[in-house]
Formats: structure tokens, sequence, C-alpha cells
């Protein structure tokens, strides 16, 4: 088994992985970055739409148009109305403040920009991931690729490391460090539609929990509506969702506008701005929940009654050049969609807002241990806006800096073996273990519950469901996994079992959270609580490991400068009051 | 229901146990619209779980590059490739060092 060690150990080849492990790098301490895939294509920065926002008024100043009458403080304002005050303040002040810098910087690197809008400018996730990589490669970074980092190693209260698994070769490796960074993303891999990838799987989330980090916000799960489900090979893809910001309509089985049965107000912005992602996946799953959906489970996407030449100068072309978006050819679809045929879209899980807490250093309270980027929270609050790229670039830089600071002061503690022995081992029960349950059945069941039961509509039947069953399944089934290949080499199936356990840990988690609040609020909409209630739930859900169990506190919220109203409204009136605030409606 | 099939040819090597490469034929269910990757999950999900090919990172969408192999003696990405033939054979890249299977270090 070898032994790498080091001062900063990164977790994660996206955006906050790659950032943080430059930043540590430019502090002078050594610096080693573990993936899952390969750095710069793997997890799901390099399939962000993707635009990145800061205030316009710095935007104007970095030579856009941008808009010189916005502010840092309006910015910071529209972010924590759009959360519905759960934001962690002082985390929005960070973002605000260096958002200019991290756009800036990755200009700089040669990122490309497409267009801009009045806060954010466009790009493509991988223009920003090779804008990253680059930077990366004049670094004396250490990149290890096609890793999945199996637990955190700690001694004496401090985390001191990570042990790794080879993915190709199946062999161990230790990576003995000060300081560890997770940026691991979410875990889309638990819901059966999401618009991820399957590497992610929320091992840094689980693996923070399992050595004593508070994981909060953990029922607030952005769904992204519009991701086709059908045909089989561009399911959660999120073409359609882009479309649909400029042009096309979402219908029901019986041919309606569902939308139109709503409010006004709430169609209108529901429907073309970025709030789309709260409105259209609820009323999308409303739908589908009473029986007016497809046969794949989705509502539909439809073209018809548009005249071609106004779909062709609604914009998407700018986003989908030749009907080509990201690296795949939709004009085959689109053909489809032009003479007639519609295509069944559902929500997807996208974003998720809860995650690993972390203050404004990104420290996590326990010593040695850092997070930043989506497997962080705190940020969004009860809903993403603005952009999670420029999340991600923010945190990293942040969690690169105060990890490497941390790293020079205290001295290096080697690993404990005893430890990486008893990993090890469990580890390798799947693959040791002559019989028992087998992977795909409890892969299938968990993404089957965490979606219809832990989804965008939620109630207390349905999530009390969703924990008895995964608690059980957590005690009596996955203790048994077992590997029908035996091999240790690129064994994918020992892989995914080992994901398992960490997926079926945060859906449990997510659930007890969503269960404990009896409210809705922005993502988090319980059809059995359909109102926002500032008097009881202006406060955040806490999970922590208390000797091997869950256990859920509630935690005050942190303000700095903007005072949540308090009072008790209807959820739409709650999204209606949300956008009349606002400075600028979606961007 | 008369099920449409589809039969595929894998050419599989393990260099820690294995002498030389050999194909595999399995027999997988056409649905319209299915991607050759869909075709690979399929069999490592339902068939026979030890085949290995890059799936365990993969985008999905023609981004990340790395299910690329040669899928009826044309290299292509695996993912992007929709089955419109009745056979598929499928082996990795020549000039890449295989790991094990489909899977090959680049």
């Amino acid at each position: 088994m070898s032994v790498v060690k080091t001062d900063v150990l990164v977790v994660g080849g996206g955006g906050a992985g790659l950032r943080a492990a430059i930043e540590a790098s430019r502090q002078a301490v050594k610096t080693v970055l573990v993936s899952k895939g390969r750095p710069a294509r793997s997890g799901v920065t390099p399939l962000a739409g993707a635009d990145l926002a800061l205030d316009g008024k710095s935007l104007h100043e970095l030579g856009f148009p941008g808009d010189p009458t916005d502010s840092k403080e309006k910015f910071f304002r529209d972010i924590v109305i759009q959360g519905f005050y759960l934001n962690n303040q002082k985390l929005v002040e960070a973002y605000v403040r260096d958002a200019p810098a991290r756009v800036k910087e990755l200009i700089d690197w040669g990122m490309k920009v497409s267009a801009s809008e009045s806060r954010a400018v466009l790009t493509s996730g991988v223009e920003i991931t090779d804008a990253l990589n680059r930077e990366l490669k004049r670094s004396n970074v250490e990149i290890f690729e096609d890793i999945m980092v199996y637990e955190l190693l700690t001694r004496g209260g401090k985390v001191v490391g990570a042990l790794g698994i080879d993915i190709n070769s199946g062999e161990f490796i230790v990576f003995n460090s000060k300081a560890v960074v997770l940026a691991t993303g979410g875990w889309h891999k638990a819901y059966y539609l999401n618009s991820g990838t399957p590497d992610m799987s929320g091992d840094g989330q689980a693996m923070a929990f399992k050595v004593g980090a508070e994981l909060i916000n953990m029922e607030m799960i952005t769904f992204c509506p519009n991701v086709i489900v059908w045909p089989p090979s561009l399911r959660g893809s999120i073409y359609l969702y882009v479309f649909h910001l400029f042009c096309g309509n979402i219908l029901n089985s019986l041919g309606e506008n569902f939308m139109e049965k709503y409010p006004k107000r709430i169609a209108e912005v529901g429907t073309r701005t970025e709030w789309n992602k709260l409105i259209l996946s609820i009323a999308s799953m409303r739908e589908i929940l009473e029986g007016r959906g497809g046969p794949h489970g989705g509502v539909y996407f439809s073209l018809k009654g548009i005249p071609w030449e106004d779909v062709e100068k609604s914009g998407i072309l700018s986003f989908a050049p030749n009907w080509k978006f990201q690296g795949t050819d939709f004009s085959g679809l689109t053909q489809k969609l032009r003479e007639g045929e519609m295509v069944e879209v559902a929500p997807a899980a996208h974003y998720f807002e809860g995650g690993i807490k972390i203050n404004e250093k990104c420290e996590t309270g326990i010593a040695g241990l850092y997070a930043a980027g989506e497997c962080a929270a705190g940020l969004f609050g009860a809903n993403r806006v603005a952009a999670a790229t420029t999340e991600m670039l923010i945190q990293g830089a942040i969690a690169g800096k105060y990890a490497a600071e941390y790293a020079k002061r205290v001295n290096f503690t080697d690993f404990d073996e005893k430890q990486v022995e008893r990993f090890k081992e469990e580890a390798l029960g799947p693959i040791k273990r002559r019989e028992g349950v087998k992977l795909f059945e409890l892969k299938e069941r968990l993404q089957r519950l965490a979606y219809d039961k832990v989804g965008v509509i939620r109630t207390a039947q349905d999530l009390s469901e969703a924990i008895n069953e995964i608690s059980s399944i957590r005690k009596e089934k996955l203790p048994k996994l077992c590997t029908t290949t035996k091999v240790t080499e690129y064994n994918r199936e020992w892989i995914e079992c080992l994901e398992l356990k960490n997926m079926f840990l945060l859906v449990e988690i997510s659930a007890r959270a969503a269960l404990l609040r009896t409210e809705s609020r922005g993502v988090h909409y319980r059809s059995d609580y359909p109102y926002m209630d500032n008097n009881n739930w202006l406060k955040e859900l806490a999970a922590k490991n208390v000797n091997g169990e869950i256990v859920i506190t509630s935690q005050p919220i942190t303000v700095t400068t903007l005072k949540p109203p308090g009072g008790v409204m209807p959820f739409e009136e709650s999204i209606l009051k949300a956008i009349e605030a606002l400075e600028t409606v979606g961007w | 229901m008369s099920e449409k099939k589809i039969t595929v040819k894998i050419l599989r090597f393990n260099p820690k146990t294995d002498k030389e490469p050999y194909y595999q034929t399995y027999t997988v269910p056409f649905i319209e619209g299915l991607s050759v990757l869909d075709v690979l999950d399929y069999i490592y999900d339902h068939l026979d779980s030890s085949l290995a090919y890059y799936g365990h990172a993969s985008c999905r969408r023609g981004v990340c590059g790395r299910c690329a192999l040669v899928i009826n003696e044309k290299i292509s990405l695996a993912c992007q490739t929709l089955v419109s033939s009745e056979e598929l054979t499928i082996k990795p890249p020549p000039k890449f060092r295989v790991i094990k299977d489909l899977m090959y270090k680049t």
C-alpha cells in the first residue's frame, strides 16, 4: 500500500477542487488533488449551463455592459431574499465580495465569454474547467485521477488525511496530510432522475458527517424542470430546460398548458425566469402525481403551434449552435419536435443546497477539515440563485487559502495504521462476503425512494415511509452487500457498493430534516404544510453523528445586515413577495 | 410482448488473469433511442457486473470523452452513438494499455 504525504489534500476534480488546489499551491504548501474521474472532466462542473454571477457594477467595471446602478449590497439582498432568509449571511458577504475577482481571473486564464447579462457572464462549464485546469498545470499540484476517497483519517480529534482506492488497480492509497479540503459536489446519483453525473454520490458529506462535522439544510434540494426522461440516451439532459427558457410549451397528457391554471404572475416568472426551477418543478410534479403525465413519468415539451422562424429567432441557437448542446447533437430530436412530436420531461435532482456546515473561512469545526462548493452548505439558504459556478470558485479559493495557512501552523501527524487497517477491512467487505445482498436491487430502490418520497413535493406520510425503509435497509441490508465480481481491479460494482452506503445515509438525513421542517420554504415544499412560517422556522436544521445515530437539532440562522421579516404566509404568496422585493427578477 | 433484441460482442481481457483477449456475446433488449453506453450499463446492471468500461465518472453528454471505443470498427463515443444495428461489436481503441475489458489507460 502506497502512502502519499502532503500538506494539503484536495478531494474533488470539479471547479471547487481545482480552485482550492490552485490557491493552496500558491501559498507554497505541498498540495495533492485527488479526483474520482479525470480532473476538469468529471463532476458536474463541465456540464454547467453556464453562467458566472456577480453584481452588475463590478461587471461593468470589468468592461461588460453590466449595470452601473447595481451594487454588491443589492446583489447580497437579492440572494438572501431568494434564499428565503435561510442563508448564512456571512457566506453571502464573502460571495458578493469575491465574485468579481474570481470571474476576472478566469477570463485572464483564457475562459471565453459568449455573452453577458446585467449580473452574469455566459460561458460553458468546459470553458470554466479548462481555464482552471490550465492554471492548475502551471502550479506544483500533484494530481491523482480515478481515485475514490473512502474515509477521512483522524487522530486526536484532527483530520490527518484520507484513505483512497485506486479504481483502476483496486489498490488502497493513504493520503497523509495536515489538512483536507472536501470539494466533492452533490449526491445526484441517489435520484433516479438527475442532471448530474454518476460520480456524484455525496462521498464528502458522508465522510465529514462520520468524523463529526455537521450537515445543515439537508432538506433543501433544487430540482430542474424539463429534464429529458425519454429517449434513454438523452435522459438527464437539460437541453429542453434551456430551450424552454426561450420558447416552447410544457403540456400534460391531456394537452393542457398546465401553467395557465396558476395566477398570471406565477405563471410568467415560473416559465421564463430561473424561478421555473422552483415553480415549474412543483407544477410539473403535480400533473405527474395526479395522473396527467406520460408513460415514462414525465410531462411533455412541445413546439406545436409555434412558427419555426420564431423558434430559430428565439435565442436558443446561441446556446445550442446547429442544435448541438454540450457534446450532444440534438438536431434529430429538434427535427422531431418541429414535426409536432412531443418529448417527455420531468423535474430532476439538480443542486443540493444542503451539506457540510462551514464558516466564512470554509472551516467545518473539525480541525484540519475544510469544505467548498456544492458539498458545503449555507450560502444559498433555501433556494439557490445566482450561480453555483461562482460559489465553487469563491469557496474553493477561500478553502485552499485557509487550509494552507493551517498546514503552515501545525505539525505533521502520522496516520493511525490501525484505523487504516479497520477501514480497509470494512471497504473490502462486499468483495470478501461469499453471499449477501446484491448492489443493483438496492441502488434502484434508493433511486426510486429518493425521487418519489424525498422529492419535489413532500408529505409527512411519504417522508416517514422513506425514513423507515431506508433506516431498515441501512441496518439490515447494507452490511450484507456482496459483489458478484470478486476482483478488485476496475470493479465498478465494488465502488458502487461503497458509494451506496454514503447515499443511503444522506437521503435518510435529508428525509429526516424534511419531515421535521413543518413548513414550506424555497425549494422545500410540503403539500401538508403549504405555508412559510417565519415565526417558527427561521432556523437551520443541523444533523450530527452521535455514537452512530443521526441527531438533528435546530440552530439559529446567521444574520449580518438583512433582518428577516416575521409572519406566516401561503407558499405561493411567499414566492410572489420575494419576486416583488427583488432588484432584478431572474438573471 | 414480443421484444426486439440485439447481439453485443465485447472484447474482454483482464491482464492479471487472462492470457489473451477473447470475445464474449450478450443479448440485450432493444428500445428505440438506446445509446451504446446504455447497452453497456444494461449488461453491467443486469447480466454481468464484471464487465469493465469507463462508467464510474462518465458525463454521458459527449463532454468528458472517456467512453471512446471501437464500435463496429469505428472509433466513437459510446454515449453519443445510438444503436442502429442488430449486432454490435465493441472493443477498446488500439494503442492504449488495457486495464480491464473496455477500460484503458489514456
